[in-house]
């Protein structure tokens, strides 16, 4: 049991891209943009990698040791949060991308 | 004291006035933005929440780093502003790079051009 709970929050990154999925092949076409996706992501990734590392330094937040694998990046930011900063803009950009195509649609 | 609420009012101002200042893509002005970001809260709460709450929580926050206020299920009130400044500065970063600044019209600014090329734009619906 415990073996599992380490892996929590990355299965909880998981299955978000998991239910998002179906909004690609409803026609939200992210995925199918990797170019405009990467330049979307990676000055988000930065920043917020940023504001993370100086959070965790000055203690704002931490994390249950419990709940993550314990790998860490430079600037002690673990793996997941990484993973959180990957795949939450891909969600909100997944909803974007859909909203707009059933408005399209109702016109 | 706070000073993960003030980073987190920070944000949401610099990720607002990249928009005004800089990038101007018009996203927050349109209808599917604000529908979009009201289902993306939705599940928020839901993600967030499992992350955050106080009975198994998967991230601890410094009591005296936040307000304290946490609602619903322990999700810290800093939190809404933090998902608002990550979910906006991707969106705003992804409509900048939009295809359309090249296709509409050729030359013409994209702001101009809207107003008469209502069905082709990639963007969402305005207002």
């Amino acid at each position: 049991m415990a073996a599992v709970d380490r892996y929590q929050y990355l299965l909880l990154m998981a299955g978000c891209l998991i239910v998002t999925l179906p909004l690609e092949m409803f026609g939200a076409r992210v995925w199918r943009q990797p170019r405009r996706l990467l330049f979307a992501l990676v000055p988000t990734v930065i920043v917020f990698a940023v504001w993370d590392i100086a959070a965790i330094a000055r203690e704002h937040w931490s994390y249950n040791p419990r709940y993550v694998t314990g790998s860490r990046l430079p600037g002690n930011l673990p793996v997941e949060e990484l993973t959180f900063f990957v795949v939450i803009p891909i969600c909100g950009l997944l909803t974007l991308e859909a909203v707009r195509r059933i408005l399209e649609r109702a016109r | 004291m706070w000073q993960y609420t003030a980073a987190a009012v920070v944000g949401v101002v610099a990720v607002v006035l990249l928009e005004v200042r800089i990038l101007r893509t018009g996203l927050l002005r349109t209808r599917a933005y604000w529908i979009a970001l009201s289902i993306c809260y939705a599940f928020m709460i839901a993600v967030n929440g499992w992350l955050t709450k106080l009975t198994a929580p998967i991230v601890l926050y410094d009591a005296d780093a936040t307000t304290g206020w946490r609602v619903p299920w322990d999700i810290p009130v800093e939190d809404y502003l933090f998902g608002f400044a990550l979910l906006t500065l991707a969106m705003l970063l992804w409509d900048a790079a939009a295809p359309r600044s090249r296709d509409v019209a050729g030359t013409a600014s994209t702001e101009a051009a809207v107003p008469s090329l209502p069905a082709e734009s990639a963007r969402g619906t305005r207002s």
